[in-house]
């Protein structure tokens, strides 16, 4: 059964939100809601290659578009665990709750990459190096998010 | 444990924002409510097992955001919801009259046209209604849906809401026999060569 992780996109949906952010790129003129409405297609598309794109649009209307910053960032952690990077998963969620603690849908999110790294026997590994790097990246502007959150 | 479940159920909870759609699915899988449930983000989704009428099924639920923000992507999580669940705030009369353009969104594009809708109206432990319950049943019968009326704070009503939705599911014939029949099989092969040591296994 299909779960937040591993549902995928239409590939007619992909399509018609690829097509309206490449007339507002071709006009010089993209919309963050254009944008995001295709990185969210792009993070759920079966091929890891469109993932990937996914998540560069998403950091980049992280850096520059402030209103929409916890929908960016549980999007990238979703994203990266999509494309089976957990530990970068992992630090999105952290970011997150940080800033929002009890927020249910992202403690839940984390629940559901645990589950799936047990599954893949990959227990421990987010506790691995390369990951404070990361972090510190995304906290800075953390408090961007906290002010906004209300 | 997974060989008693019959099937599979596709659960979508729609409704205007703030008007408790995660509270209701928190309150239903986890016997909990959080008086600062933030606004959800795009989709949210959670399983739950019911045993109904001697029957498990096994409830996949996807709660959409209804923050306008998100309303160009959330429908597209309704293809094969077996079925619906709109929820209003019996406090607000705009989250009820607002109910009438989920039902056309919902009739643009779920796939199933047998999808069972039930509306719920939340929040009724509030003191200052705004929509009576004749009025919210009044239209629920003109538009030939279940309605049941909540609370997520308090747990009233919750829990019959969503029993009621999966046994009308179960009772109309069509909406999930062909998906649960193929599922079954799957179940059955599998048990047939995994569990055959389990049950034998533990019996020793
Ligand atoms: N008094 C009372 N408050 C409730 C009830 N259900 C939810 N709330 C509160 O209403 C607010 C909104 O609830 P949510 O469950 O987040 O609403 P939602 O429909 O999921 O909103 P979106 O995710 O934006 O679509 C929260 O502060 C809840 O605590 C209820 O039955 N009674
Ligand atoms: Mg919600």
């Amino acid at each position: 059964m299909a779960d937040i992780l591993s549902e995928t996109v239409l590939p007619e949906d992909l399509k018609k939100f690829e097509k309206i952010y490449h007339e507002q790129l071709y006009k010089n003129d993209v919309t963050p809601k254009a944008q995001f409405e295709y990185a969210w297609c792009l993070v759920r598309s079966k091929y890891p290659a469109d993932i990937q794109k996914g998540i560069i649009l998403l950091e980049e209307l992280y850096k520059t578009h402030e209103e929409g910053q916890r929908d960016y960032l549980y999007y990238l952690a979703i994203g990266s665990a999509r494309l089976k990077e957990y530990s970068k998963a992992m630090n999105y969620v952290r970011s997150f709750l940080t800033i929002e603690p009890g927020n249910q849908q992202v403690l839940s999110l984390q629940q559901t990459i645990k589950k799936k790294m047990e599954k893949e026997g990959l227990v421990g590994m987010a506790m691995a190096g390369g990951v404070v790097l990361a972090v510190g990246a995304i906290v800075g502007v953390g408090m961007a998010i906290a002010n906004k959150a209300k | 444990m997974e060989e008693d479940i019959l099937t599979t159920l596709k659960i979508l909870i729609i409704g205007e924002s703030g008007v408790g759609k995660s509270s209701l699915l928190l309150r239903f899988v986890e016997d909990n409510f959080d008086p600062e449930q933030t606004l959800t983000i795009g989709v949210d989704f959670k399983t739950k097992r019911m045993t109904i009428d001697g029957n498990t099924v096994k409830l996949a639920i996807w709660d959409t955001a209804g923050q306008e923000r998100f309303r160009t992507l959330t429908p597209s999580y309704y293809r094969d919801a077996q079925g619906a669940i709109l929820v209003f705030d019996v406090s607000s009369y705009s989250s009820f009259s607002k109910l009438e353009v989920w039902l056309n969104e919902l009739e643009t594009y779920s796939t199933k046209s047998n999808i069972v809708k039930m509306i719920i109206g939340n929040k009724i432990d509030v003191d200052r209604r705004e929509v009576t319950r004749e009025e919210a049943m009044r239209f629920a019968r003109r538009h030939q849906t279940l309605y049941i009326e909540a609370s997520a704070k308090t747990k009233d009503g919750v829990h019959v809401a969503f029993e009621e939705l999966v046994h009308k599911i179960i009772q109309t014939p069509g909406l999930w026999e062909n998906f649960g029949s193929d599922h079954i099989h799957v179940g059955v092969l599998e048990n047939a060569t995994q569990s055959g040591c389990a049950s034998y296994c533990s019996l020793v």
